[in-house]
């Protein structure tokens, strides 16, 4: 017999959209919602400090029990499966997408333009701040638009990126202080930034992870949250097309199925597990899976490459003084009219490669205790390393999919995703010009300083990704509406990274964040509002 | 990795480790060292430190860290090594990289074959210079230790994946905080939760009034 949990809002993942919609709908509406986690706690605020060290100290995942062994899928994706999802291990970076890369198809003539404008979704990338706590400065307003302040001061510029950006200055390229999730003051509770420098794992909760969000509307009793309940597939209210109910298992108790009813449905999964739950949810009316009559669920997967490069300066820093902190450029994001497509972003970093200390010198001997130190010395004396990296935005094709892997399955027997990535073949054309312009901007820095690029590589990983449910106004080449509304199924909802249309050139999260808060105002307006 | 593939490495390490004992000497058979009568045999772990010989893993660190460190801070940096190898946990989950799925974990436990390293040289010293590894001059130790290193990288990388104690025991030392303000003659304290207040300025000089 089933456990039967009835609300008005089921949101399946407990991740960082989850949190966002929970959030709002919480506070604006007086809907009882659940929240329904495959993956359960991991380490708490408290335990932090001690899996710090031991990430420190041996390299240890200082977030136990943060994916679950057999939900692995085939591709690059991420592993979590836990409360708080990826954004537990995040380092918080959250710029903006710029308006260019929702109009990509009308001002370049490639790719996609999105359904909404960058000026749609600038009050919720605004909200989305607020609530994360974002700490930032405002760059040059033509190529970081925005229309209110951020919640916080920046972090400060270290001294090493202080020299760096004199250095940037010089060379007449706006660099500015990347945006953090992080606190430079108090803010909602949590702490101010200590400049720990591992912000993978905070120990003084000054960084955003979601399971704060939690917490609090726990406490406030806003939401039930349903751990280690797996979804395994959505069901159909006979004679509709509406979505009756969620069916799970408890993974300590795989034999007693859940079953979560809800007025209203939002899948919150990420980027590879929301897709897939829609195509394992198949039924004899939707024989492809759900929300997939026009066949684009797992379609159009995406994210972006990046050219990374390190650039021997002639200055004197001192490599650790603040590594999480960076300096940011979208001056390349915005370029305004272009002869021929490539936009990227910049990022700089101090850096300590080619100056660590090292057992063998040059020649290939051993050193030993004082000549290591000399070694050390006299290669960090005079000169200095800057990490730099380009994110550009690979224009999706309809083939990058994620498919069910019938040659993968977890315990109960169901497919795991497997994610096949293909760039359309603009991208592909694009990829040498691309490249050579952005190294051509990586040696142009470098001259500037007087120093020289000592080394580049490019990566084709897909950093950020997303789509799977893109949102557009014809379902016959999307998923969700502009609201991430299914076109198939009213009360059936998909929220943020699945639901992008490309990918931009800049860390994703506030805008599947602020994608989300649009999404939650829609569904909020179906709800009894407080 | 299925947690029984885990639980066969975490029982079978003590063998690998001791097997993969490197430059211990042509005797370098495990014997016991006088100072070392408490060392465990089982399996690494939290729960079951293997102490590494004390009195031989400090002549080897008067040999390998440097002399600027003064005996103080020597013994400083070898408490801190022998703590480290004793919370050490072989076969744990690590820190996984980005949009990777597979889970990762750290290898096999060396203790064990670093003790029999430190037991080795010892027993290699008495039989070829009738002497403790004290009694050698700094720089024969050297000598013996680069003949027990054998091939390496250029590189320290982590202590855990070290070949050898001495290694270990270097590469510990050169991966903390302290070597980091020693090479700069700076106050940097990487990764010391140090506060946003100084981030802009220049770090100041070791030994000069904060």
């Amino acid at each position: 017999m089933s456990r039967v949990i009835e609300s008005d809002v089921c949101i399946v993942g407990a991740g960082i959209t989850a949190a966002m919609v929970a959030e709002r709908l919480a506070e604006r509406t007086s809907a009882s919602i659940t929240i329904v986690e495959a993956g359960q706690r991991t380490a708490s605020l408290a335990e932090r400090t001690r899996t710090r060290a031991r990430m420190l100290a041996y390299g240890e995942n200082p977030y136990p029990n943060d994916h679950i062994p057999d939900q692995t899928g085939t591709g690059e994706m991420y592993r979590h499966m836990v409360v708080g999802g990826s954004a537990m291990h995040w380092g918080g970076a959250i710029p903006r997408y710029s308006p260019e890369d929702f109009r990509l198809r009308s001002l370049y003539g490639v790719g996609f333009d999105w359904p909404i404008s960058f000026d749609d979704l600038e009050p919720y990338y605004q909200e989305a701040e607020e609530r994360i706590g974002a700490a930032g400065e405002q760059g040059p307003p033509d190529c970081d638009p925005r229309s209110k302040p951020y919640p916080m001061p920046p972090l400060p510029l270290s001294y090493n990126l202080a020299r760096m950006r004199e250095w940037t200055d010089s060379a007449e390229i706006p660099f500015w202080t990347q945006p953090w999730a992080r606190n430079t003051e108090p803010y909602r509770g949590r702490n101010v930034c200590q400049r720990c420098d591992t912000c993978a794992v905070c120990p003084t909760g000054a960084k955003y992870t979601p399971d704060f969000a939690l917490d609090r509307l726990l406490a406030e009793n806003r939401i039930d949250l349903v751990t280690r309940t797996l979804v395994r597939r959505l069901t159909l209210e006979p004679g509709t097309d509406r979505i009756a109910a969620a069916e799970a298992v408890n993974r300590d108790a795989p034999a007693e199925p859940v079953e979560l009813r809800a007025g209203t449905f939002v899948i919150a999964g990420g980027h590879a597990w929301s897709s897939h739950l829609l195509l394992l949810s198949a039924n004899s009316r939707f024989p492809d899976g759900l929300a997939n009559r026009t066949g684009n669920v797992g379609r159009y997967m995406t994210g972006h490459w990046y050219v990374s490069g390190y650039i021997e300066l002639p200055m004197r820093l001192y490599p650790g003084v603040f590594v999480n902190n960076s300096l940011l450029s979208h001056r390349f994001a915005s370029p305004g009219p272009l002869e021929r497509y490539v936009r990227h972003d910049l990022r700089l970093w101090e850096s300590d490669v080619g100056r660590a200390p090292r057992l063998q010198n040059g020649d290939g001997r051993l050193l030993w205790g004082d000549e290591i130190m000399a070694d050390w010395r006299e290669r960090t004396a005079s000169g200095a390393t800057a990490r730099i990296r380009a994110y550009y935005d690979v224009l999706p094709d309809r083939d990058s999919r994620l498919t069910l892997d019938n040659e993968n399955t977890n315990a109960l027997g169901d497919p795991m995703p497997r994610i096949d990535y293909r760039p359309a073949r603009a991208s592909l054309d694009l990829e040498a010009h691309t490249h050579d312009t952005i190294r051509g901007r990586f040696e142009h820095l470098a001259r500037t300083a007087g120093g020289s690029v000592t080394s580049t590589r490019s990566s084709r990983l897909y950093e950020h990704p997303g789509g799977g449910c893109r949102i557009g106004d014809d379902p016959e080449t999307s998923v969700v509406d502009r609201w991430g509304r299914t076109h198939d199924h009213e009360n059936l909802f998909v929220v943020g990274a699945p639901t992008i249309v490309s990918s931009g050139c800049a860390n994703g999260t506030l805008t599947f964040c602020a994608l989300s808060l649009m999404s939650a105002e829609e569904i909020g307006k179906g709800l009894s509002q407080t | 990795m299925p947690e029984t593939r885990r639980s066969f490495l975490k029982q079978s390490v003590a063998t690998v480790a001791a097997a993969s004992v490197a430059g211990c000497g042509p005797d370098g058979d495990g014997t016991r060292g006088a100072d070392d009568a408490g060392a465990a045999q089982t399996v690494g772990s939290r729960a079951e430190p293997i102490p590494l010989p004390a009195r031989t893993l400090r002549d080897v660190a008067e040999a390998v860290l440097p002399a600027e460190l003064g005996g103080e801070g020597r013994e400083r940096a070898v408490n801190a090594f022998e703590r480290w190898s004793d919370e050490l946990e072989p076969v744990a989950e690590l820190a996984h990289p980005y949009l990777v799925p597979e889970t990762r974990y750290s290898g096999p436990d060396p203790r064990p074959g670093w003790a029999a390293q430190l037991r080795g040289l010892e027993k290699e010293c008495r039989a070829r210079h009738g002497t403790p590894l004290a009694g050698m001059e700094v720089a024969d130790r050297r000598k013996l230790l680069a003949r027990g290193v054998g091939q390496t990288g250029p590189g320290l990388g982590s202590p855990t994946n070290a070949n050898h104690v001495a290694v270990a025991l270097v590469a510990h030392f050169f991966a903390s905080p302290v070597a980091t303000d020693m090479c700069y003659r700076r106050t940097i304290a990487r990764q010391q939760c140090r506060g946003l207040d100084g981030a802009a300025t220049e770090p100041a000089a070791l030994g000069a009034a904060q």
